[in-house]
């Protein structure tokens, strides 16, 4: 393998770009229009436009992206996730190319794309599953025997897409008088969303955990299981930190929903890089949810805690080799990791898309810190794709130094030209019930209807004056250099008095207020 | 140079002085000593009285004069010299004249908290607007009275909207 096309954008392609790096491999990046000056494209080594910025006219074009891999020679395709990662469609295409998927088998990718015939798979290896109905609700089954079906199955439940995900097509129904509606708007949701409006229902769990155990299977039989991933904090269905271990689970309870997240694997066939997801409820009770074919947003705390790397690990898998490590230092973490979800998004504006250009970055870094990101000073964050700009990833002994650590990378994280998520993780890691490690999937959500609309950014009257205070010298800055009189800052400028062309480039950009 | 910037609804009058490759700033009658480094294009270093540091970034906004002042994590919306950023400085127009309070940006009216006619302190809260889910105090730019008053609670207004005028 000497060639990889990165099948992705923003921070996912550069962190499989640095893999292929590592092990001598050449990336290959491709960009829709808006994504010309990203930094996966400048990292590459070839790079391919695959068409205009909206991604089904671009990176979910299965033919543009064979093109690409056509016109490269590449021997391999990296899907990264989200986009073409999970389509069976596109795994057989890249087969077809001639080149290697680096993921599961198009059968796999298939039978586990299901939610109900993954639930079916798991049940066949002995796994619990949520109590729910076996098969997708027929289209013209009748609201009586649905709400029967209902009835047995007990509330509150859940309508969940069979193809579903990031709780698209999914609703609550605590009463039965608002299942058909419930029914009908989740159908039509996952109609637009996935091409496929099936749906079915499944208990809901009260106040449940959810817990992941990542997978990697090798193309000779082996299956193996890491320590898991806790990943309760969520907004709207949506994982914003996650971290491992999971103060929840015992080392009883690691060796059960390990071994059974790796029975489930084999008896699929399954192989590269995967993840079992499970609710643990209150009980200490788990159940299978769903199965990711796919790497994870999560990956990087299970590599802090492991020190394996995972993309690395899928490559070699997919070259054919042998997945020849101990199976107990997987299940051992040494220390604690957690992510934060940096998004350009407004937390006081109901967490809305912030997107525009990021004029001013300064990065967190220093012991136990990893900044997985896509983001460069002058990017401009488009308004096509996912908002997520970096995952902020912190190592430390144990949890509370972990939580420490992750708390003084956030104040040093600077984005300034967009709105983004810091502010809020830094109010979020301050929580007690955070520190104390005491929440299930609703807590966050919860806790944001409590804050009741107060802002997550204050500006303090010194604040106020200090931006009163920066305001003014910008603006005389400016209006010297204007004026072409002084020199604007004589220290750091230090170029007064060389060519006019320059000056005049500076009084430009004087007026322009840079 | 004399500057009237305003942040959160109040208008402050800052002053500021070359003093070597130093500043000297006065806010609301209170004087920094200022150090400046440029860090790149938007952002600058300031330490401020000799051991406060502080990073800014400074980048235009959407209207000319206004800018978007980031310290400490924060945005902060600014605006210099309302409309005038770059004309002749018009120190003497400061102070004299009626003073037309604007709506900063589109949202509604909750408070009219000022009759025609009541005398007004600078920074008195005169109008509370809510745009974004947050309500907005706007304020008294100076003493005086309130000669107009065009806004009543529960109305809409858009951006630069006229709300009330101190004589």
């Amino acid at each position: 393998m000497k060639k990889i096309l990165i099948a992705n954008r923003g921070e996912i392609a550069v962190r499989v770009i640095r893999a292929c790096r590592e092990l001598g491999i050449s990336p290959v990046a491709i960009y829709s229009e808006c994504d010309r000056t990203a930094l996966h494209v400048r990292l590459a080594d070839e790079v391919y436009a695959v068409g205009p910025s909206a991604p089904r006219e671009s990176y979910l074009r299965i033919d543009r992206v064979i093109d690409a891999v056509r016109r490269s020679r590449a021997d391999a395709v990296h899907p990264g996730y989200g986009f073409l990662a999970e389509n069976a469609e596109f795994a057989a295409a890249v087969r077809d190319a001639g080149a290697a998927f680096i993921g599961p088998s198009p059968g796999a990718i298939a039978a586990m794309g299901s939610k109900t015939a993954a639930r079916a798979a798991a049940a066949r290896a002995g796994v619990p599953v949520v109590p729910g109905t076996a098969d997708p609700l027929p289209a013209d089954m009748a609201d009586a025997e649905i709400a029967a079906i209902s009835a047995r199955v007990g509330y509150p439940l859940l309508v969940k897409a069979v193809a579903g995900g990031g709780g698209k097509g999914m609703r609550t129904v605590t009463d039965p008088a608002d299942l058909a509606g419930a029914i009908r708007s989740a159908r039509s949701e996952a109609g637009t969303a996935f091409g496929d409006a099936a749906v079915y229902i499944e208990r809901r769990l009260t106040r449940p955990r959810h817990i992941e155990v990542q997978l990697l299977g090798d193309e000779h039989g082996t299956v193996l299981p890491f320590v898991e991933r806790e990943c309760s904090i969520q907004r709207r269905h949506q994982k914003v930190v996650e971290e491992t271990p999971s103060v929840a689970v015992s080392p009883e309870l690691r060796r059960a929903i390990t071994s059974a997240a790796a029975e489930v694997a084999r008896a699929v066939g399954y192989t590269n890089a995967g993840t079992i997801e499970f609710l643990l409820d209150e009980s200490g009770a788990f159940y299978f949810l769903e199965m990711n074919t796919r790497l994870q947003v999560e990956h990087p705390i299970t590599e802090m805690v492991t020190g394996l790397d995972l993309v690395r690990w899928q490559i070699r898998i997919a070259r054919g080799e042998r997945l020849d490590v101990d199976p107990e230092r997987l299940l051992a973490p040494s220390g604690h990791a957690i992510e934060c979800r940096i998004y350009a998004e407004d937390p006081d504006n109901n967490f809305l898309p912030s997107p525009g250009r990021i004029q001013h970055l300064r990065v967190p870094a220093g012991p136990g810190i990893r900044d997985d990101s896509g983001a460069t000073a002058g990017l401009e964050v488009p308004i096509f794709y996912d908002p997520m700009i970096s995952k902020l990833v912190a190592w430390a002994e144990d949890r509370p130094l972990a939580i420490a650590r992750m708390r003084r990378a956030l104040r040093e994280y600077i984005v300034a030209g967009i709105k983004t998520t810091v502010p809020f993780f830094e109010w979020l890691l301050a929580q007690p019930a955070f520190a104390d490690g005491a929440f299930h999937t609703t807590y966050l959500d919860e806790l944001l209807r409590s804050r009741n609309g107060r802002p997550f950014v204050e500006p303090t009257p010194q604040l106020e004056e200090m931006a009163a205070v920066a305001a003014a010298i910008e603006t005389a800055l400016s209006a010297s250099a204007v004026g072409g009189g002084a020199t604007p800052l004589p220290p750091q400028n230090g170029r007064n008095g060389s060519s006019g062309g320059w000056r005049a480039q500076a009084r430009v950009e004087g007026v322009r207020g840079l | 140079m004399q500057y009237e910037v305003e942040i959160g609804g109040r208008r402050r009058q800052v002053a500021v002085t070359r003093v070597g490759d130093r500043f000297a700033v006065t806010v609301d009658g209170t004087t920094k000593q200022v150090d400046v480094a440029r860090i790149d294009a938007h952002t600058l270093s300031l330490i401020v009285d000799g051991v406060w540091p502080a990073d800014v970034t400074i980048a235009p906004a959407s209207q000319a004069g206004d800018l978007t002042i980031t310290v400490g994590g924060v945005p902060i919306p600014a605006t210099v010299n309302g409309r005038r950023r770059w004309g002749r400085q018009d120190d003497a127009a400061a102070g004299t004249g009626p003073e037309r309070v604007a709506a900063p940006m589109p949202g509604k009216v909750v408070r009219v908290l000022v009759n025609a006619g009541d005398a007004v302190r600078a920074r008195q809260p005169v109008v509370v607007v809510e745009a974004m889910k947050m309500e907005n105090e706007l304020r008294a730019g100076r003493d005086g009275a309130v000669a107009e008053v065009h806004v009543r609670e529960g109305m809409s207004v858009e951006a630069g909207a006229l709300l009330v005028v101190i004589q």
